[in-house]
């Protein structure tokens, strides 16, 4: 897509979104659900941005999410860190793991990036159960029961009144849209296109392959790491269980229906998917075929998500070619 | 302004390239050629930073060894591939974009890029996007985004595989271009005998990595050592 109907597009999304407490706002299981939205929107992008935009198939979005929730519940427990300085550095964490699995994710391509990758969302379970986890202060397979609330300017963001957060989230998940859009936009998204279709010529054109697909991997880690962190103070308590594979298989389906590479597709998928996923609670143990069912059908129908539904009705104008 | 001094490759058992030497002076068009894996492809790649090697490889007397290939793009030696690689995500303008951004030492100048875009004859395609072009210009969009690095030595290789005879000759006028207006030193892999007595001042032959002759190209294209090595020995 053009760089001005993305723009469009996130202007939309976000000022219908910012007006739906108006209607949802005394409802606190709905506003619960719309936070959650915005939470796994910016994860969703942020893996759209490495493999969908980058081509790189990291598949360790969810680690560096529950990394950075982690770090960001033990920093201001056992440091005393502020929570809202803590989510900071636990995107600092999660960058500097990112850039850790980028490096040798540079010699690698397609699928094994995959494989190494998830090999980090397999490990961390066992380490965050076991003794490095313990030392640490994961709480081991009982995880961290209390986590402090998010506090600014001491207004205590409390999950009983979620109002508030909603926004906070709302802020943080408009300037996460914001910086990825501007880095599609600059310098940096012409280099991951161009090093995504023709690498070789790519890095004989001067586009340095290190550089930039480090500098994407510490990106997304950060984000990520940084809304695990907003989610831990939310949520109040962590466990292991958030690894297991409802969560990736979530994340998945929100970025089939927004489709891949087409930010930000990934937003609207977030906000379709979860909500369905509420919807479909009542149907119990049915909802997981349910939800698999729809990806295969939408795989299908729609490989390009909603955004290249769009995109089809709308065709731009094709420029002429006269060969 | 190029030399390569006694390089090899080898790839496992096989040896590519075989203690190679030769020196490509400024402002010639340097002809390369032999039969296939005869290591042309190869010797590109280890001059554009693609592939290690043994030896010694030096650009204006500075050591190639060891630099990554968009260091060496900067340093001012650039190529192009003989199955025509572009960017289909990017349009016409933005693919020249990316060597121009990323490959020349002034940084980002749309005058630059407009320049070659009226060179490469790509002026009225430049908001198509780059899969949506037929072979030719394919080709010329990958010559123009090379180009837009500003480059010293441009290394073409098998730039007329896969062109009819006018798309050869338009082929042949451009490199002619690049090397006297923008005094641009060429490397050319060709099979086209023609093309590379017409075009190249002096000329190399390979085979199977190792050097058969070296020198002005119709003397080398009447060598019998070459002769030998595209049609086999003769009978009398």
């Amino acid at each position: 897509m053009e760089h001005k109907p993305i723009a469009l597009l996130l202007a939309g999304i976000w000022g219908i979104v910012a007006i739906l407490p108006l209607f949802f706002g005394s409802t606190n299981f709905i506003m619960h659900i719309l936070i959650m939205c915005l939470i796994w929107s910016v994860v969703a992008s942020c893996w759209d941005l490495i493999m969908g935009f980058a081509g790189i198939f990291s598949f360790g979005q969810v680690a560096f999410f529950v990394i950075g929730a982690y770090s960001s519940a033990i920093l201001s427990a056992k440091f005393g860190i502020a929570p809202i300085f803590a989510v900071f550095c636990a995107g600092g964490i999660a960058a500097a793991l990112g850039i850790l699995v980028g490096l040798p994710c540079l010699k690698l391509k397609g699928a094994y990036i995959a494989l190494v990758t998830f090999a980090v969302h397999m490990i961390l379970e066992p380490v965050l159960k076991g003794t490095i986890g313990r030392a640490l202060g994961t709480g081991g397979s009982r995880g961290i029961l209390t986590i402090a609330p998010m506090k600014i300017f001491g207004f205590t963001f409390s999950s009983s009144n979620p109002v508030p957060y909603f926004y906070l989230m709302l802020l943080v998940a408009i300037i996460c849209s914001a910086i990825i859009f501007i880095v599609i936009k600059s310098k940096w998204g012409t280099a991951f296109l161009a090093l995504k279709d023709a690498e070789d010529f790519a890095s004989c054109l001067g586009v340095s392959s290190y550089k930039y697909k480090l500098m994407v991997f510490a990106l997304t880690s950060f984000l990520t790491g940084m809304i695990g962190g907003f989610y831990a103070h939310y949520i109040g308590m962590l466990s292991t269980r958030m690894l297991g594979i409802d969560l990736f298989v979530t994340l998945m389906i929100i970025l089939v229906i927004g489709g891949v590479g087409k930010f930000p597709g990934a937003i609207i998928g977030a906000f379709i998917t979860i909500a369905f996923n509420e919807m479909l609670s009542p149907i119990g143990p049915y909802r997981p075929i349910i939800l698999g069912a729809m990806v295969v059908m939408l795989v299908l129908i729609l490989p390009d998500g909603i955004v290249g539904l769009v995109e089809k009705l709308f065709p731009k104008k094709q420029h002429e070619l006269t060969h | 302004m190029l030399k390569i001094t006694n390089v090899t490759k080898k790839f496992g058992e096989l040896t590519a390239v075989n203690n190679l030497s030769f020196e490509v002076a400024k402002g010639q068009v340097f002809g390369i050629a032999g039969p296939n894996g005869a290591g042309k492809s190869t010797l590109y790649n280890m001059i554009s930073g693609l592939y290690s090697f043994e030896g010694s490889i030096t650009f204006n007397n500075q050591s190639l060894g060891g630099l990554p290939p968009h260091k060496i793009a900067k340093l001012g030696i650039s190529r192009t591939f003989q199955i025509p690689q572009t960017f289909p995500s990017l349009n016409v303008e933005k693919s020249i974009g990316v060597g121009n951004h990323f490959g020349s030492k002034d940084g980002f100048e749309q005058k630059y890029v407009d320049k070659i875009l009226e060179f490469t004859n790509l002026a009225d395609k430049r908001k198509a996007m780059a899969g949506q072009l037929n072979l030719l210009d394919k080709k010329m969009l990958m010559i123009g985004a090379a180009l837009a690095t500003k480059p010293e030595i441009l290394m073409l290789d098998e730039p007329m595989a896969g062109s009819n005879a006018t798309e050869i000759i338009k082929l042949m006028d451009l490199i002619q271009h690049i090397n006297q207006d923008l005094k641009v030193t060429i490397i050319i892999i060709e099979h086209f005998m023609k093309v590379l007595t017409q075009l190249t001042q002096e000329l190399l032959i390979i085979e199977t990595g190792t050097k058969i002759c070296c020198g002005d190209p119709v003397t080398t294209t009447n060598d019998p050592r070459v002769i030998k090595c595209y049609l086999g020995d003769s009978r009398d």
